[in-house]
């Protein structure tokens, strides 16, 4: 008790969340009165982030960033126009697939809205959108990276939950596909009602040029999988030999990448990886004291006086998560909530862990796009100057549906696990 | 005279904080090509029926260090999650004082770790002990010092020395930048950092 | 007075040794009226087994039960219990790990580990798995083979000419399928739970190793506890785990028919082909435990 309110008063004076948890740790050691729980501290935050599959987000970053130095990112996007760009709402849809094409390579959302932003919303606005839709669009875009593999969100979810990498990974593949498609059909419609403009006419020359210009990107992708399915290397090590791929394609084929811009890319994946292992490292520390003062297990008990079967629990938990994501986002998120809610899911209502962490993933992943923190939001206001309030109320649909894919994950567990072994 | 001591200390306080950053970003970007160099060879070495044993292990713990050097860094340079939700609404005022307020939590935390890893690590007992792990095992149930990692087979206290290390950068950075936020010294802009504006990965 | 003890242990519920620590902390309430109670931790979620280990060592947490390899990377006299053809057969497990040459081997644990040893509960004999055509211990030779990394381990399947590749257990199944190893040791009840049979082409019963846990006390918290609660939980422990052993060795024969009933060859490793092996790790591992050879003339008689 004393350890919440002591979390919740760190957390609102904006202390950042990762020391919210490891002050309120020790401030429930304190209370405890087992003072010997101050020695195992120290061991509890190393431990915490001591595991393989952590090793992938490290990873994952510095492709994001390679990838972006060598301005591959820029040809995807000309790949896409010139598949779907003469559609009505051609934009609009380049927007998403390009979106998609690259979730394929980038692990979070906001690093990806940031750089779609820069590029997509530009493009829109010179085409006649509104500049607000055009960047709210790109944020629900950047929803799908951490959806389809790769994935810094599912890595760290598998970790908690004690499952496999691969198998999470694998997991988001089909609602990702479907989310795709869903904000699609909203594109078709809301293009009929509001009349959106097509992009520039391209003969299917110009086309297949632009196509042959662009494949080489694709090598990025192909080599990650390639490896995987090869028996060169893992899921994690994929990452690593993604990169190296992405360099290559940034030297010698885009020219854009060069050697000398590696050392600050190494810098800013080491950082930016550090925010968030640090969040698993405090996450470890508070679950423990959560898991020695017997929350998970009495919250636990709460939920089945709530909850009588998978169902209507799946469903309370999507309401939980949708509150809590209006307020956290995404890992710090993940972090709080899925110590105490995984062991009741797959205890009490024998849910299979990877169902439920898709399931828990784009709840929060939403709760980004979701005001009143809404980081995707804010990435995308802050790379375009949109307004960020206004960019959820114009891209309501878009959230609709997300909710509707969030019901139809519940329910079907096959959605998630049909490409799982 | 006091006044000029005062300032003396914030100028060391100030001067270590940079130090330790630099050093920081260093030791990160070493990390960062270690583990993809490490990741790399394992692929290779497994690929071509050489597997070397200890690479994993190696790369786990590289991740740990990146880790906790990371979080030092980027307590100095502010990047981290933290709701604003509540001070945002505050009046410059009270935004400053609930600024004064969460960094000073940063200092009370690098103090109450570097506390903790004392007792844990327990650097006067293992000295009467003449520095004997064994002895001090004997005496006190602290068997630290005489724990070997799996494959890599060093001494894990050596690889636990992280968390003293960010203890004490954390305490540092943290009375920098308190300092910064009473407006006691002037903020300054760390060097030799390309960020750009996301604050944060997901 | 009451006590409430913790127990931590790494295995997911519904492990036989996460049911065992449940029926001890029944047995233990039952026997004091509800005066003596246990809350399990399991999956490791007070943290992995050096975590815990540190927690026992510092009274944080009352009880573990923590497998043998962890033991025995800090004390070689324990990893003497991990070493290759001490018995041959997990009926022999089971009668070996209740035998007093295996319990005393407990001894050095509050010296060494700060934990008092109250007994050992089991897992079967660890067989191979393949994706190349094995029948002989001669064929080991060459194959990239994931292992649990115990140093025991190592040098057994060293000495046998393979390539040990350490590869974290929830990507055990993938690394097989992928080819990133040609092979895989693991017991067989586990490997039923992960169907390793599934992306193998014969599994090669070694009869070799097993992996025992120990049931241990942080050494400050027995010291705190009256005489009586201590012969109490001695004696509950000691029948849990003797359960446990038992039904654990009489699972294994439908394990067995479970696996004959796969498409894929389940052989024995030959006796004589042993003895060169045998002789190999000892001169490794005799200085290093020199218990080693008193739990062999044991094993023999089993
Ligand atoms: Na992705
Ligand atoms: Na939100």
């Amino acid at each position: 008790m004393i350890t919440s309110a002591a979390f919740m008063a760190f957390m609102l004076v904006g202390v950042p969340i990762g020391l919210c948890l490891c002050l309120a740790g020790l401030v429930y050691i304190a209370a405890s009165g087992n003072p010997v729980l101050f020695q195992s501290y120290p061991l509890q935050l190393f431990g915490g982030v001591d595991s393989y599959g952590l090793i992938a987000i490290p990873l994952f970053i510095l492709i994001g960033e390679i990838m972006n130095g060598g301005g591959i990112t820029r040809r995807i996007v000309d790949m896409a126009m010139a598949f779907v760009g003469s559609l009505k709402g051609g934009l609009a849809y380049v927007n998403i697939l390009a979106n998609m094409f690259i979730s394929s390579i980038l692990g979070s959302a906001t690093a990806q809205v940031a750089i779609m932003a820069q590029i997509m919303v530009p493009e829109m606005e010179k085409k006649g959108y509104d500049k607000t839709f055009a960047a709210g669009l790109t944020a629900y875009g950047g929803m799908l990276g951490p959806i389809i593999p790769p994935s810094v969100m599912f890595v760290v979810y598998s970790v908690l939950a004690q499952v496999s990498v691969s198998d999470m990974l694998i997991a988001g593949i089909v609602p990702g596909v479907i989310l795709t498609v869903m904000f699609c059909l909203v594109i078709a419609l809301m293009g009929y009602v509001y009349n959106y403009p097509r992009a520039d006419h391209q003969t299917p020359r110009q086309r297949i040029m632009t196509i042959l210009r662009t494949s080489p990107t694709l090598l990025i992708p192909i080599v990650i999988v390639g490896s995987i399915l090869g028996g060169l290397a893992n899921a994690t090590e994929s990452a690593a030999v993604g990169a190296v791929a992405a360099a290559l394609v940034g030297k010698f084929w885009t020219r854009e990448f060069e050697f000398s811009q590696l050392p600050q890319m190494m810098l800013r994946s080491a950082i930016y990886s550090a925010i968030v292992l640090f969040l698993v490292a405090a996450a470890a520390v508070f679950s423990w004291v959560l898991i020695f003062g017997k929350v998970p297990q009495e919250t636990a008990a709460w939920i089945q006086t709530v909850a009588k079967d998978p169902v209507s629990f799946m469903l309370i938990c999507n309401v939980i998560l949708l509150v809590i994501g209006t307020v956290i986002d995404g890992i710090p998120g993940l972090i709080m909530t899925v110590p105490i809610l995984l062991p009741v899911a797959t205890e009490v209502y024998h849910i299979d862990p990877r169902q439920f962490g898709v399931v828990v993933v784009i709840n929060l992943v939403l709760g980004l796009l979701s005001p009143p923190v809404g980081l995707c939001f804010f990435v995308a206001a802050a790379v375009t100057g949109a307004k960020p309030g206004k960019m959820f109320m114009v891209t309501l649909p878009f959230f609709v549906i997300s909710c509707v894919l969030l019901v139809l994950l519940s329910l079907y567990p096959s959605l998630s696990l049909i490409l799982v072994k | 005279m006091p006044a000029t001591r005062a300032f003396g200390l914030r100028r060391m306080v100030i001067g270590a904080s940079s130090i330790l950053l630099a050093v920081e970003r260093l030791a990160l970007m070493g990390l960062m090509y270690l583990l993809t160099g490490l990741i790399l060879v394992n692929v290779v070495t497994r690929y071509s029926h050489f597997p070397i044993y200890w690479i994993d292990e190696s790369a786990v713990y590289c991740v740990v260090w990146l880790t906790f050097i990371g979080a030092s860094a980027m307590t100095r340079l502010r990047l981290d999650f933290a709701v604003t939700m509540l001070t945002e609404r505050l009046s410059p005022q009270h935004q400053r004082l609930a600024k004064v307020i969460s960094t000073g939590l940063v200092v009370v935390f690098g103090v109450a770790l570097i506390v903790t890893c004392v007792l844990w690590m327990d650097p006067v007992g293992l000295a009467r002990a003449g520095f004997d792990g064994r002895k001090l095992a004997a005496e006190t149930f602290n068997f630290l010092y005489t724990e070997r990692t799996q494959t890599l087979n060093w001494p894990t206290w050596v690889l636990y020395l992280t968390l003293p290390i960010f203890a004490v950068s954390m305490t540092v950075h943290g009375l920098a930048n308190l300092l910064e936020d009473l407006e006691l010294v002037a903020r300054t802009a760390p060097k030799g950092f390309q960020l750009s504006e996301l604050d944060g990965v997901n | 007075q009451a006590k409430e003890f913790r127990l931590g242990l790494i295995t997911p519920n519904g492990h036989s040794w996460n049911k065992a620590a449940l029926k001890f902390g029944d047995e233990l309430k039952a026997a004091t009226n509800g005066r003596l109670t246990l809350t399990v931790f399991h999956s490791g979620q007070l943290g992995n087994e050096p975590a815990m280990m540190q927690q026992l060592q510092s009274g944080a947490l009352d009880m573990g039960f923590i497998q043998a390899a962890e033991l025995g990377s800090r004390v070689p006299h324990i990893a003497a219990i991990n070493a290759p053809y001490i018995v041959r057969s997990t009926p022999a497990v089971a009668k070996f790990v209740r035998h007093p040459a295996a319990v005393k081997l407990f001894d050095v644990l509050p010296q060494e580990t700060g934990t008092i040893g109250l007994g050992w509960g089991i897992t079967g004999m660890r067989a191979v798995f393949s994706s190349k055509d094995l029948n002989t211990l001669a064929d080991i030779k060459g194959m990239k083979l994931r292992i649990n990394p115990t140093p025991v381990y190592r040098d057994f399947y060293s000495s046998l000419g393979a390539a040990p590749t350490p590869i974290p257990t929830p990507q055990v199944f993938d690394a097989m399928a992928n080819g990133q190893v040609d092979g895989l040791e693991a017991d067989l009840e586990f490997s039923w739970n992960q169907r390793f049979d599934k992306v193998s082409k014969v599994i090669l019963q070694m009869n070799a190793v097993f992996m025992p846990m120990a049931a241990v006390v942080s050494g400050r918290v027995w010291q705190s506890l009256p005489a009586a609660d201590r012969e109490l939980i001695t004696k509950s422990i000691k029948s849990t785990l003797d359960a446990q052993i038992d039904e654990l060795a009489g699972n294994e024969p439908a394990l067995i028919e479970n696996f004959k009933k796969a498409p894929i060859p389940i052989r024995q490793v030959d006796a004589k082909d042993t003895e060169a092996v045998i002789a190999e790790f000892d001169k490794i591992w005799l200085p290093k435990a020199p218990v080693l050879a008193e739990l062999r003339k044991v094993g023999a008689t089993l």
